[in-house]
């Protein structure tokens, strides 16, 4: 295309941020310009030689662009490139560095669901599902990408402080021998051992046994 | 025909993991791929699984570790770690194989000399480290059963 000579300083950072393979391109302004640089967006799947431009991200003045539904198959890797344009000059094309949305992706912490009797509280984890492009697509749990997904789990007896931890690979737990009457509060974690990936634990979930009968 | 073969891919990863930036910066090439074009090893059916994995132990064995040295004494220390886990699983892999339990179907031999005629393309060096930085679609693969 007939660009002129690209004088612009580049893009910088440009990388995927990535949550449940929700695919995102960010970058940083090229360093000294102020507002008005606009910007476009290829990418290209590894091992097959063609750029393709995201139209979506075509003349643009934010730095991010969901990348999502072109990065979704996660058996395959991909490159991202952003080129930036203010008054009639440009940069280069500036790329990530190989993506592996199987690898590179973050992962939400599951959600925890905590109901008691009057001597163990019974904890139903579940985990957060693989991004996708609408409601109606068929709904895809990160348990079915990740096959060696455990929980980690943490239950705190709010009245002596004491912890416990428990590793499950099910997504259910029930905690027996509890004292009646006496809150105790669960957070969960997502743990998959290969590829390593680790969620934050879950905020806390707090319920209060029942009262002895 | 089925193995089990034990090997700690936690371990394998972590390794990999540690240099795969360093590693994937020295392959320029985005155009190809040794592993996963123009055929997918996701594609592969189950029964073949045995036999393509022992077949790419053989290969970054024989064909890659050995041709990845860097200037960097961290990154020659992870390959050759990795070299280690692989050598000892192409045994037992090898073991197997002899055992007729790990036969090789049509389907795999195909992939396979796709595979070999990829690497074949570029320069020993080249194609030992692109198929080095590509050692996470194998154990994608492999991690998916």
């Amino acid at each position: 295309s007939g660009e002129l000579y690209c004088s612009l300083p580049n893009p910088r950072n440009v990388h995927f941020e990535s949550i449940n393979m929700k695919n995102v391109l960010h970058w940083s302004a090229p360093e000294g310009t102020g507002d008005g640089v606009l910007y476009k967006v290829k990418y290209a799947v590894y091992g097959i030689g063609k750029w393709i431009r995201k139209p979506e991200c075509r003349n643009i003045n934010r730095t991010w662009c969901d990348l999502s539904s072109e990065t979704s198959d996660y058996e395959e890797q991909y490159y991202a490139s952003v080129k930036a344009f203010l008054n009639g000059t440009c940069s280069d094309w500036m790329e990530t560095t190989r993506f592996n949305p199987l690898t590179d992706t973050k992962i939400d912490p599951p959600m925890v669901s905590v109901s008691s009797t009057d001597r163990s509280i019974s904890i139903i984890l579940t985990a957060p599902e693989k991004w996708k492009r609408s409601p109606e697509e068929e709904s895809i749990s990160l348990l079915q990408v990740y096959p060696g997904l455990k929980y980690n789990v943490s239950v705190l007896n709010k009245k002596t402080k004491k912890r416990w931890f428990f590793s499950i690979s099910n997504n259910t737990l029930v905690v027996p021998w509890l004292e009646p009457g006496t809150a105790y509060c669960v957070s969960a974690q997502i743990h998959v051992t290969t590829p390593l990936l680790d969620s934050a634990f879950s905020k806390e979930h707090c319920i209060t046994t029942l009262k002895d009968k | 025909g089925a193995c089990r073969v034990s090997m700690s891919m936690a371990e394998i990863r972590a390794g990999f993991t540690a240099i795969k930036a360093d590693i994937q910066s020295r392959d320029p090439i985005r155009t190809l791929s040794i592993l996963s074009h123009p055929h997918s090893l996701h594609k592969l059916k189950s029964s073949d699984r045995c036999c393509i994995t022992h077949q790419l132990f053989t290969f970054y064995v024989d064909k890659v570790f050995k041709h990845c040295r860097t200037e960097d004494s961290f990154v020659n220390r992870k390959i050759s770690s990795i070299a280690n886990s692989f050598l000892s699983a192409r045994r037992k892999l090898s073991q197997c194989h002899e055992q007729n339990n790990c036969m090789c179907g049509e389907e795999s031999r195909e992939k396979f000399k796709q595979i070999l005629a990829n690497y074949e393309g570029l320069n020993v060096t080249s194609a030992a480290m692109k198929s080095l930085g590509e050692l996470d679609i194998l154990l994608d693969w492999m991690e998916k059963s």
